[in-house]
């Protein structure tokens, strides 16, 4: 139940100005046909559609335009044809957004195998185009994406996606410090039933088919790790200062939370959870409340209390 | 000769990368001023912002822009202008720029820095978007020429030209990144001398220099490795037409550490000094 730090490189990708330098220019495997708007002489407005429509198709496709039009727009170099020169535009802008999916990723990536991921990504960035003037939201839909893809294990693939953007959400979200002992020692023991928790403002919960936080912290420990078997789990994600956490959560920590989020005092909640342990000694059951509380304190899940 | 719109020489800066981020707030390290990429902290209030409050208190930040789209037929986005100011304000930036290029039209944003026909339609449609902008952020904006691989063949002029009559007619301020230049003089077989030739000095108030991938038939504006000799001497001709301008690295492809990264952009000295 211990909870794992998401390192600085996850989910914090750089945009600059430079061209990706994965863009080497390859021919384009066979030409298509030219756009009926290439016909005439085009405005800055119709230019500029004509560019982008080349520029945004799927590289696996042909061009939407033969060697023939693209010179009618651009000038050939003494190395390059019109085309060739275009293609460097559309190879670009599938790497500059595969670079930032690869960022968001990195885990599902491992998963899928580079080749399988660079195909999705593919197929996403056809699916999904950025309309934002800022790349970081643009994996959003990943894991909603996975689902409907032909993959090894879609649901699996879907999960690990949801865990990895749930981190980016975290560092990009808005967080308060987390409430230590101090804080709790302020208030008066005659007021702790009547508590109030604030969580922490970054908190995400998971609703998870698959064990993959224990597969994503395999591969940041540097393990191989394996496909894992289905378990049904829950993952909280939150991050306090610099650092994103990732917490697992156990039925007892669950309903704890689920019930403080919902503005159950702490006497309430701790009720609901000692309900859940109606298998044990009221002796164990009362260790296991206070655990779980004290586990839910030390891992900084609240930002506040009040009475 | 002064820039035209008195802002200030920085002295040799770095573009801001999360990887140096902890180096630099643990090490406070003295490079002279950063400059970030005004995208990576929009729609975000997290930790980039943290670490983004915590440099520019200790150091001067300059923003550049990369999707701005000011060639653009969509209409100027102002909600992402409203940030942009924003975030200016916040973090005290010097300057902002941006790119003469457009990154999308029809709604959809490529985040590429694609290339604008050089026309009489296009040079008015900009000048006036540019004018706005400035209006909007009350201060110059910097524009930067791209590095590009395709030229059009319904120009009627070439990108010099363009840039120093935009700058004029926009009354606007100009980054001049001398890799790009020197890349762009490759694609399209021009002398970059003759490039400079054209720029209205005054009114340049930063440059770049970066790294470039040399593919054969053309060269890719890659920010890969250290800059090249012929960079560094463009460097050298264009900030000798200066009284003195900023200088900025810009590496962003297998980046090395930030001592190694300030190190080469420190060997600018040698050509401004030599230039000076």
């Amino acid at each position: 139940m211990n909870r794992e730090p998401t390192a600085d490189a996850l989910g914090l990708h750089e945009r600059a100005s430079a061209t990706p330098a994965r863009a080497e220019f390859q021919p384009a495997s066979r030409l298509g046909s030219a756009p009926a708007w290439t016909e005439g002489t085009l405005g800055l407005r119709a230019q500029q559609e004509w560019f982008a429509a080349i520029v945004s198709t799927a590289e696996a496709e042909p061009a939407p335009v033969d060697e023939w039009s693209a010179a009618r727009l651009v000038k050939p170099s003494a190395t390059l044809s019109a085309l060739a020169r275009i293609e460097i535009y559309r190879q670009g802008y599938h790497a500059r957004l595969i670079e930032c999916l690869v960022d968001d990723y990195p885990v599902l990536q491992h998963a899928l195998g580079e080749e399988a991921f660079e195909a999705l990504c593919r197929r996403y960035i056809a699916r999904h185009p950025s309309r934002a003037p800022s790349l970081n939201y643009f994996g959003r839909h990943m894991s909603e994406f996975c689902r409907g893809e032909i993959l090894p294990n879609p649901v699996f693939a879907a999960d690990l996606a949801s865990l990895e953007w749930a981190v980016v959400l975290g560092i990009h979200a808005p967080t308060a410090p987390a409430i230590g002992l101090e804080a709790l020692g302020q208030v008066p023991a005659e007021r702790w039933p009547d508590a109030r928790f604030t969580l922490n403002p970054s908190l995400q919960v998971l609703h998870l088919t698959y064990p993959v936080n224990a597969y994503l912290q395999d591969y940041r420990n540097h393990a191989l790790p394996v496909m894992p078997e289905p378990r049904a789990n829950v993952v909280a994600v939150y991050r306090t200062g610099r650092s994103v956490w990732r917490l697992e959560l156990e039925p007892t920590l669950l309903k704890l939370t689920e019930s403080l989020s919902a503005g159950a005092t702490l006497a309430a909640g701790l009720g609901e959870v000692q309900a859940l342990l109606s298998n044990h000694s009221e002796e164990e059951a009362a260790r296991l409340v206070t655990r779980c509380f004290q586990h839910s304190v030390a891992s900084g899940l609240f930002s506040a209390v009040t009475i | 000769m002064a820039n035209k719109f008195s802002l200030p020489n920085l002295g040799i800066g770095l573009g801001l990368r999360t990887a140096h981020y902890s180096t630099i707030t643990a090490e406070k390290p003295a490079v002279d001023w950063f400059e970030i990429i005004s995208e990576n902290y929009l729609g975000t209030q997290g930790r980039p912002l943290d670490f983004l409050d915590e440099i520019s208190a200790a150091y001067p930040v300059v923003m550049h822009g990369v999707s701005l789209s000011i060639g653009s037929t969509d209409p100027l986005d102002f909600d992402y202008l409203r940030e942009l100011r924003a975030l200016r304000d916040r973090v005290h930036a010097r300057w902002v720029s941006d790119h003469l290029c457009w990154t999308g039209v029809a709604g959809r944003n490529t985040h590429d820095l694609l290339p604008m026909p050089y026309t009489e339609e296009a040079l008015a449609h900009v000048a006036q978007r540019v004018r706005a902008v400035q209006d909007f952020l009350g201060a110059p904006l910097a524009l930067e020429n791209p590095s590009s691989y395709a030229e059009f063949t319904g120009d009627s002029m070439r990108e010099w030209e363009f840039l120093g009559r935009l700058a004029e007619d926009a009354d606007c301020a100009l980054l001049l990144d001398v890799n790009n230049v020197y890349v762009s003089s490759r694609n399209h077989g021009f002398d970059p001398i003759t490039y400079l030739n054209a720029i209205p000095f005054e009114r340049v108030v930063q440059f770049h220099v970066a790294g470039h991938t040399d593919h054969g038939t053309h060269i890719i504006d890659s920010h890969i490795g250290p800059v090249l000799d012929p960079v560094w001497q463009l460097l050298a001709e264009a900030h000798g037409r200066t009284s003195g301008v900023p200088v900025l690295l810009e590496w962003d492809a297998e980046i090395p550490s930030l001592a190694e990264t300030h190190a080469e952009a420190l060997r600018a000295r040698a050509f401004i000094g030599a230039a000076a």
